[in-house]
């Protein structure tokens, strides 16, 4: 019940910060968005939640929507063959400016309706993405696309990488405006952070609006102190552990000891 | 039900962890073993990360071993002397492996001589443990009615020719102190590399080498493996950040309770069925290792940290 508030809560705050900021082309109404929610509280019983975009655009665009972390580093450990037969780690593969959750849901495929430059710039797609990483080490471009596809079933696998066209739900336009709407289900995978949701409005291949928004995700209560004494004192995280464990261990051999167990 | 993992970083159906501890837990007091070579992969598995997964197996090791480690010091099984000079090698032999390990990654094949070593060692001490009490139960069973003059092997003579001599009253065998000192340091220089607990290795090891009875073997390989578990917890916790102690609590509803009924159960079973269980056991994680190691991984990548 608290949570469900909790979420009511986080998607006005959402919606009122999830505004247009840019307008750049011939659209008749400005595309507005609203959203459930920018602040996602993890707790003892989440299970991954849902984030749902609401709102208005010009009723001859397409629409993309991008949910995204912010840009970083991640190393991930490459399998390959030894002495011809034999699957183990063989080294790292490093990637920059890659970011950990990148989920991209739009009303047409984007190479559909973005030229590759437009799609690069904004880093819409795949195919952009591939482009905006650097990946090291790597022989050369094909290399590159090899392990970038291999990335990119790692991080779908993990529910960190998501990328569909459909799945909009769009009103009959009005007064030149058209209600739309969509959601993602998001992952319990993705770590506390901050997130990026933009909406792009796409017209003649060219991105001509879009608006964006963050989105925070953070532990509370009892989760939030369990990981931050992990992180921040370990020594007495360690010893709490350990005689807890000895003490479920020798409490649970008191109560079989009484019950019979010995003789 | 699912709970959230705080340090895991994951959401978990709490019967899994709770099924899989009971599961482990079993095969712990029934074995002495800490069940961690069966463990650790099984999480990873269910979407632990490996570090984690490794980190968090250590903690409810604590909690199963300290269970079955009082369940057979009630009917005295545990042989508190052989338990502290395993210690000490297993300490010292620790150290030396993890410092092994940072040299094989130096020279850039450390996953390869860790996954030959735990195929080779779980492959050899299943085989040789599923050989030898087929062996002894066949022997028994054709009741040979006249007993041998006990004679005294070459190696015999060696062992009983070693310094420091002291006689373990409740395995009711004398050795050199030396013997279960550098075994203990072998299987902790293994089980560093193994990135496991190595009670699968140690168990052989009391039984074979340092001749021990099967159920003293049971309680003294738990009760070593306690406190190499309190070590590796603390060590994991402090330097790593990679316990999770709601997972752990998880784990540990199940085999402190799994421990107990494997202990009862244990005691219903003779020395050479328990040994035939654990020598299929291994057997069966070594063919899955092998069947992994040849065939085509799903994914190429994955999470650094483990093995």
């Amino acid at each position: 019940m608290k949570r469900k508030t909790l979420i009511a809560f986080a998607a006005a705050l959402f919606a009122f910060f999830l505004v247009p900021v840019l307008g750049a082309g011939t659209a008749s109404a400005s595309l507005t968005a609203k959203a459930n929610h920018d602040h996602i509280t993890i707790d003892f019983f989440y299970n991954g939640s849902e984030v749902s975009v609401r709102g208005i655009s010009d009723p001859g665009v397409e629409l993309v929507v991008k949910l995204a972390s912010a840009d970083g580093h991640q190393v991930l450990k490459e399998k390959g063959k030894v002495g011809g037969f034999l699957w183990m780690n063989v080294g790292s593969l490093k990637l920059e400016d890659v970011p950990n959750l990148y989920y991209l849901q739009s009303t047409k495929k984007p190479e559909e309706i973005l030229p590759q430059a437009e799609m690069d710039k904004y880093c819409i797609g795949y195919s952009a993405l591939c482009n905006h990483v650097v990946m090291s080490p790597v022989k050369d471009p094909a290399d590159k696309a090899k392990w970038f596809g291999e990335f990119i079933s790692f991080k779908e696998t993990n529910n960190m990488y998501f990328n569909t066209a459909g799945g909009f739900k769009m009103e009959d336009a009005k007064d030149g405006a058209r209600p739309y709407y969509m959601k993602f289900k998001w992952p319990y995978q993705a770590p506390p952070g901050d997130y990026v949701a933009t909406v792009y409005a796409v017209k003649d291949g060219k991105v001509i609006e879009q608006a964006t928004s963050k989105v925070q995700v953070e532990q509370v209560g009892t989760v939030k102190m369990l990981a931050g004494m992990a992180k921040n004192n370990g020594a007495l995280y360690g010893i709490i552990s350990i005689l807890s464990a000895l003490g479920a261990g020798f409490g649970v051999g008191l109560v079989f000891g009484k019950g019979g167990g010995a003789h | 039900m699912h709970l959230y993992l705080p340090v895991a970083l994951t959401s978990i159906n709490v019967l899994i962890p709770v099924g899989l501890g009971l599961a482990v837990g079993l095969l712990s007091g029934l074995f002495g073993v800490g069940g961690g070579f069966l463990m650790t992969p099984l999480l990873i598995m269910f979407g632990i990360p490996s570090t984690v997964a490794a980190a968090t197996d250590s903690n409810q090791i604590v909690a199963a071993s300290t269970s079955g480690t009082y369940a057979h010091w009630k009917v005295g099984n545990v042989d508190f002397k052989m338990g502290l000079y395993l210690l000490v090698g297993g300490f010292t032999g620790g150290i030396a492996g993890v410092q092994g390990i940072k040299i094989l990654q130096a020279m850039g094949n450390a996953d390869f001589v860790i996954k030959m070593t735990y195929v080779l060692m779980l492959g050899l001490v299943g085989a040789y443990m599923l050989i030898e009490s087929l062996y002894s139960m066949k022997k028994k069973t054709a009741a040979v009615s006249v007993e041998k003059p006990a004679t005294v092997s070459s190696m015999g003579r060696f062992l009983a020719s070693l310094p420091l001599q002291t006689r373990f009253e409740k395995s009711g065998v004398t050795h050199s102190a030396i013997l279960p000192i550098f075994f203990g340091w072998v299987v902790g220089v293994l089980a560093a590399i193994m990135g496991v607990g190595g009670g699968f290795l140690m168990v052989p090891v009391m039984v074979y080498i340092l001749r021990m009875p099967m159920h003293v073997v049971v309680g003294t390989s738990l009760f070593q493996i306690l406190f190499t578990c309190i070590e590796v917890t603390f060590l994991q916790a402090y330097t790593n950040h990679s316990v999770d102690f709601t997972l752990a609590v998880l784990l540990l509803l199940g085999s402190t309770i799994g421990a107990q009924i494997g202990a009862v159960f244990g005691r219903k079973l003779k020395a050479e069925q328990l040994k035939i269980f654990l020598a299929v056991i291994v057997l069966a994680v070594t063919v899955k290792i092998i069947f992994e190691l040849t065939t085509t991984p799903s994914l190429l990548l994955s999470l650094g940290g483990g093995h």
